[in-house]
């Protein structure tokens, strides 16, 4: 009891390949939980198969113990789980701000009986407030196709924060970004879950981020779970490093 | 040009059959008046990014259920053209679910082939549609026991329809339905990402632009007073793409303007018919190349990123 994320003997089959193969494990209330893994390790296919772009081949997902195997995204997107994309989603010939005010809309307002009995409810926030969280208030009334790159994941961030989720899926958050931009995308991620109580599962190849900023981390292979820690027993595990080795991954 | 200035110009091409009053002129304008709603609706699926080339059919089936509604069944006319346009709707939302999960050219097949079945139907099914030989002597359309007679009845009755249906598009356009159908046709990933029911939009949307279709096909049912499968065919399909090409898909001004101007080409063109299919060709290569945004680009110059 408790699990927010609960994955149970996952499998997704592509044809003859086993893309991921029989993955458990539980994300809590609070925890900023990453995947980790080698090139083609099946991290991306996971972390597809939890936001609903792809059904399980087997095994079952749920989410504050409601079974969402097999759910649409936006039936996901529903109960809670927001999403950010690796490449940016923006809708670039509109402003930050409409953006904004647009991911809260589409959400609360989602199908065209929802639009009209949720006519008077009141936003679920408001896009200036999340446009000063997550750093936009410069770039508010600019259009969003004319933002630098990183500045676009992080409307990315805004948009998905504007539907007030409980569990925020992150696929690669700091891929694209410079130095800099990769300490603040940390920085970020741990004020999500610190001050909006946003849980937070993270797919992500930028090692100093990973060991930086999650609670656990699940390290898979070839579609197989090997180890399942915090960072700091992560780091120190023989079957990781060998799993990495030949890589140019390094554990700081 | 102001946007002001457009619309006094409309209202005055849509005054100008009385001031040349012939019987000739007024056709004219009530047969544009009836397909300017028909642009309208196949304008509000490409707004989510689907081609339907179904909505001709839609059009038949309003004008059919209407005719037989009154002639079979001595149904009051306006609750007859209400019904037929019903009929429509529900037969779009029967078949919508199953078309609109299917994207591109794969849905424009589909409508197409829905299209020629529904006209099929009309053309073999004699007992009740009257064939290819069709259904004559649809009562005229009458109202608070005002009959419709003459065809200037019949292009105001058409008129007040286009200026409901135009309202309805703009408004869905402006409010944040409309900004939903762009975001799912712009970005469906994202949009679904953050909970956008995508299929119950497209359903509602193909819904609502098959009962607009169907009340035009009634007028049109009540004004001609003859139906043969003929006009609802895929020729239509075609005109109808043509006038959303050349007026512009970005603003409901555009099909609007796209009617105004295909509408009238074959009584223009009547001395070269066999050319008429020649020019539309010529038109659709030039706005394609030259104009994509239609017509409407010269009016609402459309906004670039900074």
């Amino acid at each position: 009891m408790g699990h927010l994320l609960e994955v149970r003997g996952l499998t997704r089959r592509f044809g003859g390949l086993t893309a991921v193969s029989d993955v458990s494990f539980a994300v809590e209330p609070g925890e900023i939980f990453g995947i980790i893994g080698p090139n083609g390790a099946g991290k991306t296919t996971l972390f597809n198969v939890i936001a609903g772009h792809y059904r399980p081949s087997a095994g079952k997902v749920a989410f504050e113990g409601h079974d969402i195997s097999g759910h649409s995204s936006d039936e996901i997107a529903r109960r809670g789980i927001a999403r950010t994309f690796q490449a940016v989603h923006v809708f670039t010939e509109h402003t930050a701000k409409e953006n904004l005010r647009r991911a809260e809309v589409i959400g609360r307002r989602h199908n065209p009986i929802a639009y009209f009995a949720h006519r008077k409810r009141a936003a679920t926030a408001d896009p200036r407030e999340i446009a000063g969280f997550v750093g936009l208030t410069e770039a508010f009334d600019l259009y969003a196709g004319s933002l630098a790159y990183g500045l676009q994941k992080l409307l990315g961030i805004g948009m998905a924060m504007m539907v007030a989720p409980k569990l925020l899926l992150m696929d690669e958050p700091a891929a694209g970004l410079n130095p800099s931009e990769k300490k603040a995308a940390a920085v970020l991620i741990r004020r999500l879950r610190d001050e909006r109580g946003i849980t937070v599962l993270l797919v992500e190849h930028d090692m100093p981020l990973v060991m930086g900023v999650c609670d656990r981390i699940l390290v898979i292979n070839q579609g197989k779970p090997i180890a399942l820690d915090t960072p700091s027993v992560i780091k120190a595990d023989a079957t990781v490093i060998e799993a990495y080795l030949g890589e140019d991954y390094e554990f700081a | 040009m102001k946007p002001i200035l457009v619309f006094v110009v409309i209202a005055a091409l849509a005054l100008l059959p009385w001031a040349l009053d012939t019987r000739y002129v007024f056709h004219i304008a009530t047969m544009i008046a009836i397909m300017i709603p028909l642009a309208l609706s196949m304008n509000l699926m490409l707004k989510l990014g689907q081609l339907s080339i179904a909505h001709p059919a839609f059009m038949g089936i309003g004008a059919y259920g209407t005719a037989l509604l009154t002639m079979r069944l001595g149904c009051p006319p306006v609750l007859a053209l209400l019904s037929g346009a019903l009929f429509a709707t529900v037969i779009a939302g029967i078949f919508g679910p199953v078309f609109l999960r299917i994207k591109g050219v794969y849905f424009v097949l589909l409508t197409y082939a829905f299209g020629e079945i529904i006209n099929l139907i009309f053309q073999e099914w004699t007992g009740l549609f009257g064939g290819n030989s069709g259904l004559y002597g649809v009562p005229k359309f009458s109202i608070f026991g005002l009959r419709l007679t003459a065809v200037q009845d019949y292009y105001v009755l058409a008129l007040i329809f286009v200026v409901a249906s135009y309202a309805a598009m703009r408004a869905i356009e402006r409010s944040d339905i409309g900004a939903m159908f762009e975001s799912l046709n712009e970005d469906e990933m994202l949009s679904r990402s953050i909970g956008a029911n995508a299929l119950s939009w497209r359903i509602a949307a193909f819904s609502f632009s098959a009962f607009v279709a169907g009340i035009s096909g009634g007028i049109y049912a009540f004004y001609i007073g003859f139906l043969s499968p003929d006009p609802f065919g895929f020729r239509l399909s075609v005109d109808l793409v043509v006038m959303n090409a050349i007026g512009g898909v970005s603003s409901v001004l555009g099909p609007l303007l796209g009617a105004i101007l295909v509408v009238p080409l074959p009584e223009i063109l009547r001395g070269a018919h066999e050319y008429q299919l020649l020019i539309y060709g010529v038109c659709l290569i030039v706005f394609l190349l030259f104009m994509r945004q239609g017509l409407v680009s010269l009016i609402q110059p459309r906004r670039k990123p900074a």
